[in-house]
């Protein structure tokens, strides 16, 4: 056997690789979820000052790209801030914060879609505000924004593979290393894409059944 | 009772309640009748404290509803039945009317369910009582709406055109309900374009006229000479009963 043929333990190595790549996708998208929404309740209850540099931070972080903002984080932190940061912890800062401005901006619209006039009711008959926001918007609002958030999830999935640069071991690392030594990149580069591609179908397949349970009431069974 | 006394209303420069004066006891049925835009349903939102007052007073049971402590209190004993039915679309008929006992008054899930089951049947929609809004009529979304609000054992309905989005025989179904409240000694703030039926369940009638109330009459008087001696009662009349 050759150095630069593929061995089995190459599945594993993917698959290790693989495994990093989820486990960061899925740390950070809940990270996220949990920054964007309170972010849009902030928004949405136009707390003083608050509100303002959340939209602020959120605008930046919306519209510069990952990378730099990785790089930002991992060269920057320790260089302006003398904070040290390992490549994951850089990583789950700048995904998590990427993310969170993104689910700011669906939940956002999701939160307003809910209509004026139920809320009203719900105050009429004396609900408190974290009642309604608990029992009468998170509940529509998840209905509106599981579709759009699915779309996001699965780009997202796809923007962790940006962190091999900084020599996390994921996915689109392993397949790097795997390219460099046998010198196949087509049987390489198909191999690691179709593993990103059956995740991100089994992200968009799960949010779609998420999607159907959140909209039993709106049973719309086409034109 | 419900007090309402020198209570002014503005949205920007247009005036909509210009200083109303109203007692409503209980056991009393009173209907609220006046053009469109004469400030009706500004009334019910003040009473219900959904919209603040530039001035005057407003009490229900003596709570003062522009005192955030009390408006709590206030709301309690009020009941809302909205014209568009307001009901929250994720949520079936039982599931709507039994949501306030359970968060406000801490009913048990399962009893404030049991409940609301035995006014929507009261209503006869038993066998509707699992359908979510979208899947309902309007006539009985609207029956809907008045369990939600007589759930919270409200002192005082108030009820704001809860038929002007119903065709006729929607509306029937649903004043065929109050009726029977009202038989049964509901009291009722009743905001209305349904004259005849005003006529036929009220003890008394209050006549709204660009923000101020010009008449609050017995029933019998409004619909009286009494009444027909007002210019603008009788005009209003005449017109709404030529349609």
């Amino acid at each position: 056997m050759r150095y630069g043929d593929f061995t089995p333990f190459d599945i594993v190595l993917l698959l290790q690789g693989l495994g990093v790549s989820l486990a960061l996708f899925v740390s950070t998208t809940l990270i996220g979820l949990v920054i964007g929404t309170a972010w849009a309740v902030i928004r949405f209850y136009r707390v003083p000052v608050l509100a303002q540099i959340v939209a602020f931070i959120a605008e930046l972080l919306k519209n510069s790209p990952v990378l730099v903002q990785l790089f930002l984080v991992f060269f920057g932190l320790p260089a302006f801030l003398k904070i040290n940061v390992t490549p994951t912890e850089a990583a789950v800062i700048t995904l998590s914060g990427n993310s969170a401005a993104f689910i700011y901006v669906i939940a956002v619209s999701a939160i307003e879609s809910v209509g004026r006039d139920q809320i009203e009711a719900a105050r009429v008959f004396g609900l408190t505000r974290w009642q309604i926001l608990r029992r009468v918007i998170a509940p529509q609002a998840a209905a509106f924004a599981i579709g759009p958030l699915t779309g996001l999830l699965v780009n997202q999935l796809q923007v962790t593979s940006l962190i091999s640069v900084i020599g996390v071991m994921d996915l689109t690392k392993v397949g790097n290393i795997l390219n460099l030594r046998t010198l196949k990149p087509f049987i390489v580069w198909t191999a690691v894409g179709a593993l990103y591609y059956l995740t991100a179908k089994l992200v968009a397949y799960a949010g779609g059944r998420f999607e159907k349970r959140l909209r039993a009431h709106t049973a719309w069974r086409g034109l | 009772m419900i007090s309402v006394s020198g209570v002014r209303k503005s949205f920007g420069a247009a005036t909509v309640l210009n200083g109303v004066d109203l007692e409503i006891r209980q056991g009393e049925v009173v209907s609220v009748l006046g053009s469109s835009g004469s400030g009706k349903s500004t009334l019910i939102r003040c009473i219900n404290g959904l919209e603040k007052i530039d001035a005057g007073k407003i009490t229900v049971d003596n709570f003062d509803v522009s005192k955030p402590r009390e408006l709590s209190e206030a709301r309690k004993r009020s009941g809302t039945v909205f014209q568009l039915f307001n009901l929250y679309p994720h949520m079936t008929a039982v599931q709507n009317v039994a949501l306030a006992p359970v968060e406000v008054l801490k009913v048990p899930r399962k009893q404030a369910e049991a409940e609301a089951r035995e006014l929507l049947k009261s209503v006869g929609l038993s066998d509707r009582a699992d359908a979510y809004p979208s899947q309902l009529s309007g006539g009985q979304r609207q029956r809907v709406g008045i369990c939600r609000a007589l759930a919270m054992k409200p002192s005082y309905l108030l009820l704001d055109e809860v038929t002007s989005a119903l065709d006729p025989e929607m509306t029937s179904e649903v004043l065929s309900i109050l009726a029977k409240l009202a038989k049964g000694g509901t009291t009722m703030v009743f905001v209305t374009h349904e004259i005849e039926f005003a006529r036929s369940i009220s003890t008394r009638i209050a006549f709204l006229d660009k923000g101020t109330l010009i008449a609050d009459l017995p029933t019998e008087e409004f619909f009286s000479d009494k009444g027909m001696a007002l210019p603008r009662v009788a005009q209003f009349l005449s017109k709404m009963r030529k349609d």
